[in-house]
């Protein structure tokens, strides 16, 4: 009973569901911050919840005008402040739990009796608040055990601890399983720490083998080992620690990572493209209304040679015809646009546009290999694939690779679910994330349509294909997709757009608000959204030797041999 | 049992809330303004008070005296010790003993003239002020014609050093905060008696 963390710090004043609780503090102002993971005991349940503000108040306005220090001796103005001026939190309270009666009570034994006989496993489950505690109800800090029950312990499989609450510095869990069930995001505005603790994230995902990874790497950080561009220091890769269950492929024949070749390299072919991945590219490339009509007409034509057909035709070729006017020669594109009844300008006009896309070196007319296909076997095969762009790091580059990719990617896991579902022997399909950095490219409200990721973060859950939003401008992506992202974790966001983006479709909003507006950058992140029981400010881990140190080696996840077999592919 | 102690006077009328004590000039050394009285009724009851006021009424060879020239100091001596108009004492009743048991409510009866009123010392002090929450505060706060904080102040120093002599310094912080939390609605009273509680230099 002696234990600090058990000593109340307060009493419920008053407050609502929808006001959130208010609570009189006990204790120095200064003991406790708002993002608090605080405890109410009233009878027989346990409220759970968050402060949320802090506010000075006084009895009578008069008492907080005048400096009463400066009128009584201290003794009397010590006393008179604690009698007229108070501080009340403001707690906004996110899960209930009934924990059976108070030991001590006089009907203790009758009641926990009862208590045994209505949850035989000693536990009753949480719940979402759904009333409020009695006036005058004790409030505590949430201690270890507290966090633990909530948010998991770190102990159990699958709990992986992603930092640790603000004051007392207890561990918080995110459960992975629940993590890959649904897109999930990581914002921040830059420089906020995304990239590391996405790196914390996959290592995760990755050591406890939840599911297979997919890192679209557009600034080549994941793979290998880089340099922090703030503190100069290293910065281990994904590589590095888990060399045999993370395959980087590099885009284009012949790239180099970070001065390392990759494990094999990607390269499209040219009937990999289709007009839709084109047409994805309208802002990228500027181009026309009329693009979707010219597209159709070449794919009507060439089918899925359309696109080495289209860049290997010539603009502006002509050839005398027989009376003696200049016409388009055959192998022009004017003369492919006269033929397929399409305008000659617009052809002419795609086909300069496009000729950014027809240069790239990663398009080649027959790859060596089927990388494409390479990747979706490792990933089914239980590895993880960090995709580095190389010296390909244009937005056109990272849309086109990304989106094909995806789009493969769909189809595959699409394919292999409905083989599952039909009960025909089919294996389950391996859970995999996706995880795309810069997410906005991709997924803003006018691409959002077109690509394949909007998809995925909507409807992909149930083919076993989720996504792993990085984003500094979550404003940018488009709603529909934010609404259905599950476990959201953000840093410092500054724009009030963002933040508000960041928070749609959660409960207790305004309360979180400026919350996210407070974090320190670097240090902490608010896990928010339905894969985490509750919302709470944490400080998040550090991506240091230590992290790896508890990750690899006390934590380390017993695997046999079949299973490494496994995953690697056997 | 109701322990004995030196009588400072006796009582001259009363009603329910206080009464009016008459007293020698040669006891005029006992009571002061803001201390503890008792005043036993029988062995098993007593009612407490706060003396108030301490009134000195002249009479008509004081009115002739005051105004004469060169009044040798046995005269004022014996004008003072020997004067029939006594020295009126205004006590507020703040609560009574019953079997032991101390009530800081209105006693059900008040004493009956010429009973004799007794200061209470220390461990009588101790004994009333320290029953219970201080409920005998309401009788003092809700008094009208009395300098409540002057009253309060001058208690609050008297039965402070008599907590401090039995063992239990904190009493004083802890009836301010009662003070307070019962003052806290009316500032403009609860400054004057923190005021008169600081010059009294009892909280530093």
């Amino acid at each position: 009973m002696n234990d600090p963390e058990n000593e109340p710090i307060g009493y419920i004043v008053g407050g609502g569901l929808k006001e959130n609780l208010r609570v009189r503090l006990t204790v120095s102002p200064q003991e406790v911050q708002e993002g608090s993971f605080v405890v109410v005991r009233s009878n027989e349940w346990q409220f759970y919840g968050l402060v949320t503000d802090l506010q000075l108040g006084a009895t009578d306005p008069r008492f907080a005008d005048e400096q009463s220090e400066a009128r009584f001796p201290p003794g009397v103005a010590a006393l008179l402040h604690g009698q007229t001026l108070y501080t009340n939190l403001e707690v906004l309270p996110a899960l209930m739990r009934e924990i059976g009666p108070e030991l001590g009570s006089s009907d203790y034994k009758q009641r926990m009796a009862e208590f045994a006989l209505k949850y035989p496993g000693g536990q009753s489950s949480l719940l979402p608040i759904k009333t409020v505690p009695s006036h005058h109800a004790l409030v505590r800090r949430a201690h270890a055990g507290d966090v633990a029950d909530i948010f998991g312990d770190p102990a159990d499989p699958g709990q992986f601890i992603v930092g640790y609450t603000r004051e007392q510095g207890h561990p918080v869990c995110i459960d992975l399983k629940k993590f890959v069930q649904r897109s999930s995001g990581v914002f921040g505005a830059t420089g906020t720490g995304k990239s590391f603790l996405t790196r914390i994230l996959l290592a995760g995902l990755i050591q406890y083998n939840q599911a297979s990874v997919l890192v679209l790497d557009m600034h080549n950080e994941y793979g290998y080992d880089s340099t922090s561009s703030d503190t100069n220091s290293r910065v281990v890769g994904l590589k590095t620690k888990f060399a045999s269950r993370v395959r980087v492929v590099g885009l284009g024949r012949g790239s180099t990572i970070r001065g390392q070749s990759p494990d094999f390299d990607l390269e499209i072919g040219e009937t990999d493209i289709m007009p839709a991945d084109v047409e994805m590219l309208t802002r990228e490339l500027n181009l026309k209304e009329t693009t979707a009509t010219t597209l159709d007409a070449l794919f009507r034509d060439f089918g899925r040679n359309w696109f080495h057909e289209f860049k290997n035709l010539v603009q502006g070729a002509t050839i005398e015809d027989e009376s003696g006017k200049n016409v388009p020669a055959n192998g022009s594109v004017e003369y492919w646009a006269r033929q397929a009844g399409i305008n000659e300008l617009a052809a002419v006009g795609l086909h300069s546009k496009c000729g950014r896309v027809f240069g790239r070196k990663y398009i080649v007319e027959k790859p060596v290999s089927d990388t494409l296909g390479e990747i979706i076997k490792a990933l089914d095969a239980g590895q993880h694939v960090v995709l580095s762009y190389g010296e390909n790091e244009t937005d056109l580059d990272y849309l086109l690779v990304a989106n094909l990719l995806t789009r493969r990617i769909r189809e595959a896991w699409e394919e292999r679910t409905n083989a599952f579902r039909a009960h025909d022997g089919a294996k389950e399909p391996r859970s995999l994330v996706i995880v795309v950095e810069e997410a906005h490219k991709l997924l803003n409200r006018e691409m959002a349509a077109q690509t394949t990721f909007s998809t995925i973060a909507r409807e992909m859950r149930k083919y076993y294909v989720t996504l792993l939003i990085i984003d500094q401008r979550p404003s940018q992506i488009y709603d529909e997709v934010m609404s259905q992202l599950g476990t959201r974790i953000s840093g410092w966001l500054g724009d009030e757009n963002d933040i508000q983006a960041v928070l749609s479709g959660l409960a207790g909003r305004d309360a979180l608000r400026g919350m996210l507006a407070r974090l320190q950058p670097k240090e902490e992140v608010v896990l928010l959204g339905w894969g985490v029981p509750m919302p709470l400010p944490i400080r998040s881990r550090r991506y240091d030797d230590r992290f790896w140190q508890e990750l690899l080696g006390h934590n380390a996840v017993k695997r046999t041999e079949s299973q490494i077999l496994g995953e690697l592919g056997y | 049992m109701i322990v004995e102690s030196l009588e400072m006077g006796r009582l001259l009328r009363a009603a329910t809330t206080g009464c009016i004590i008459g007293c020698k000039v040669s006891q005029i050394s006992l009571p002061s303004f803001g201390g503890l009285v008792r005043i036993p009724l029988d062995q098993r009851y007593q009612v407490f008070g706060l003396i108030y006021d301490i009134h000195i009424d002249d009479d008509g060879l004081v009115r002739q005296l005051v105004t004469a020239l060169n009044v040798p100091d046995d005269v004022i001596r014996d004008n003072r010790e020997n004067r029939n108009v006594p020295v009126e004492i205004s006590v507020l009743f703040t609560g009574y003993e019953l079997d032991g048991r101390v009530f800081h409510l209105l006693p059900p009866r008040p004493p009956l003239t010429l009973d004799a009123i007794y200061p209470c010392n220390f461990a009588e002090m101790v004994r009333f002020t320290g029953t219970g929450r201080f409920g005998y505060f309401r009788h003092i706060l809700r008094a009208v014609n009395v300098p409540i904080p002057e009253l309060l102040a001058a208690h609050v120093m008297q039965a402070g050093q008599a907590h401090t002599v039995c063992g239990d310094p904190a009493w004083t912080a802890r009836s301010t905060k009662e003070l307070i939390t019962l003052m806290r609605d009316d500032y403009p009273a609860l400054m004057a008696v923190l005021g008169s509680l600081s010059d009294a230099d009892i909280l530093n």
